[in-house]
């Protein structure tokens, strides 16, 4: 199936170095929070059907996930896929004792998502001169049924892995945007290209 | 006017600096203070007047500080941060109260100093609501687990009843037809008796003929020993009373079966008397163990004498068909355990064998009558049928559970008729 990337060539350039930089401002402000090195995957953006935005976020097993929803000038949701193992060492570093009761573990991820969420979210938006507010984020069980009933036909997405590097945690977070806000982010992209 | 506005507001709001020394708290918090910081709680760190879940706040502010990024907390993994008492003391079902707490990084404009602003929401009519929610879902779970099983056993209770019915109508047809045949059987065992009888006359008749043909002259001697060779006399002679012997046999297997299906229509009222079951059941073992004796055996009783009224050599029988059954289902080495056991109302017999058990498609079957699994000839699929009935008769219970590969366990529950009755009952 060829996918459709709502994006020429040039605007996915421009896209793709501002996710760089904004990714790497997150990627500090978790590892300045938990003082541990983060290393960040290269960004990717791609436009997905639901069928295949299910299959990237629910592939794997032994994940956690968390939505969280953005207003302003763009809107969207972000959705986290954290990794099970390595979580108590994460745990650990954020202050958390063992054993890590299922409050503890949810608050946890709760927290993990808001705050890489939160960080790309607000280096993207600064990056694009654009101003966004990030919802309170919500644990995340979905099923395939559900994503087969969703209304839309293509979504774009941008995704990025974050590993941290004393231990076997791995956490990705995925930017999906609505129809209005990706001809906003266009727009925006091509003024930055003037 | 905001300032009045947000004193008054229905949610917490409290502002500390980045030493977490607070700044400002608005009615909601002021009202709920601890009695000692009432009038002390500004330049206070937070985290001493709520020292409760002050590593949290802690941990939670500092994130702010760094991160300029609002933090959230909820209710379901922390329902009580700060250690407020539910707004209904009096009529609500909780005593504390469930927060939500959201903490803003926030930045005054004139002096460039960064401080947070804590948001405090009271869920706890939401929180309450959310848990009777939850409880009741449970409990619908569980009723509607207990009601699987309920179901589960209806059918497990209803297929029994149709096996009993069917029991009953192919039983009592089995003990019509069985009837029929015991006359034709009669003529026909005299029949052979005198068949025998007769072939052996006969024999004798042409051995003698044979013996004395030397007193013939030749013309006739060759005629008697053409007409010998051509009637197969010598082949007659071995075979005929093989022949006899075999329908003999075939006749007693015939007789076997109807004797057995016989059971089935026969009254447990006759022949009743008292029956000591310790006794019946180490003399049927016995029997059993000489027959295949490479297995173990062992009876187990909780009482001296168990004591019932019943048809003795029908109960013997019934047993003896389950042990056998069990000793069968071991195909090397194994063992058999009968236990007896007594309550007021209640005798209780267990079989139990380390044998092969029965697969889970045959359960509903074993009581069937001619439902066999035994290569043919060696089973006549009639001694469960025949316990059953037996059973049935004494107005008691069988069942019977059973593990592939683990062994079977054959339970039989008889009621303790009242002595009363053995003074009637005819002996
Ligand atoms: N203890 C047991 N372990 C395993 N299978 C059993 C056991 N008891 C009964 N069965 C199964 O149930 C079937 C029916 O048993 P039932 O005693 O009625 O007939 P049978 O033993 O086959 O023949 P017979 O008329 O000689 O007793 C058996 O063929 C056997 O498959
Ligand atoms: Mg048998």
């Amino acid at each position: 199936m060829s996918v459709v990337i709502p994006l020429d060539e040039e605007q996915r350039d421009a896209l793709q170095e501002l996710l760089n930089i904004a990714m790497g401002q997150a990627a500090n402000s978790l590892a300045q929070l938990i003082e541990t090195k983060i290393d960040i995957s290269i960004p990717k953006i791609t436009s997905v059907t639901p069928a295949q935005l299910y299959s990237l976020l629910f592939g794997s097993q032994d994940t956690f996930h968390t939505r969280q929803s953005f207003l302003g000038d763009i809107q969207g949701e972000v959705i986290s896929v954290l990794s099970r193992s390595g979580l108590s060492e994460i745990a650990k570093l954020m202050d958390y004792s063992d054993p890590l009761s299922k409050e503890d573990v949810e608050e946890i991820i709760l927290e993990l998502s808001n705050i890489l969420a939160g960080a790309c979210l607000a280096g993207l938006s600064s990056q694009l001169e654009l101003t966004t507010n990030l919802n309170m984020p919500t644990l995340f069980t979905p099923n395939k049924e559900n994503f087969d009933e969703l209304k839309w036909q293509h979504s774009l997405v941008m995704e990025v892995q974050f590993t941290v590097a004393v231990s076997s945690f791995s956490m990705r977070v995925v930017f999906c945007l609505d129809d209005d806000s990706l001809t906003r982010m266009k727009d925006t992209l091509d003024e930055l290209l003037d | 006017m905001f300032e009045q506005l947000v004193e008054k507001l229905p949610v917490g709001i409290g502002i500390v600096d980045e030493n977490f020394l607070v700044i400002y708290l608005n009615d909601f918090f002021r009202d709920r203070l601890p009695r000692e910081y009432r009038n002390s709680y500004k330049d206070t760190p937070v985290t001493d007047i709520f020292s409760h879940q002050a590593k949290f706040l802690e941990r939670r502010l500092k994130s702010v500080f760094v991160l300029q990024h609002p933090s959230f907390s909820y209710w379901e993994q922390r329902p009580h941060i700060f250690p407020f008492k539910s707004s209904r003391p009096i009529t609500g079902e909780e005593t504390q109260m469930y927060q939500n707490m959201e903490i803003l990084p926030v930045k005054d404009k004139s002096t460039g100093r960064k401080y947070a602003c804590i948001f405090l929401q009271d869920v706890t009519a939401q929180a309450s609501y959310f848990r009777t929610q939850q409880k009741l879902s449970a409990a619908l779970k569980e009723e509607h687990e207990a009601q699987r099983k309920l179901i589960h056993k209806l059918d497990t209770a209803q297929s029994q009843l149709i096996q009993a019915e069917k029991m009953a109508s192919t039983g009592q047809l089995a003990a019509g037809i069985a009837h029929e045949i015991n006359n034709p059987i009669g003529f026909i065992n005299s029949n052979l008796d005198t068949l025998s009888q007769y072939a052996n006359n006969l024999i004798s008749i042409c051995d003698g003929v044979e013996n004395h043909v030397t007193d013939f002259n030749d013309e006739v001697k060759e005629q008697i020993k053409n007409l010998f060779e051509a009637q197969h006399y010598d082949l007659i002679k071995d075979d005929i009373e093989e022949l006899l012997e075999e329908s003999k046999a075939g006749l007693n297997r015939v007789k076997d079966i109807v004797d057995n299906l016989k059971q089935f229509s026969l009254d447990s009222t006759k022949g009743s008397q008292i029956v000591e079951l310790n006794d019946v059941a180490s003399q049927t073992i016995k029997l059993v163990s000489t027959q295949y004796a490479s297995h173990h055996y062992k009876v187990e009783s909780a009482d001296e004498k168990i004591e019932i009224m019943a048809n003795p050599g029908m109960i013997k029988q019934a047993l003896m068909n389950i042990l056998l059954n069990a000793a069968q289902a071991i195909p090397d080495k194994g063992y058999v355990k009968l236990s007896l056991l007594k309550n007021s109302e209640n005798i209780t017999i267990k079989v139990l064998d380390s044998g092969e058990g029965i697969e889970h498609k045959n359960m509903k079957r074993v009581f069937e009558p001619f439902f066999t699994t035994r290569p043919e000839g060696q089973g006549q699929g009639l001694g469960l049928s025949t316990a059953y009935t037996i059973i049935k008769k004494h107005k008691g219970k069988i069942s019977i559970n059973s593990k592939v590969g683990k062994g079977t366990v054959v339970t039989i529950e008889l009621p303790i008729t009242s002595k009363d009755n053995s003074a009637t009952a005819p002996q």
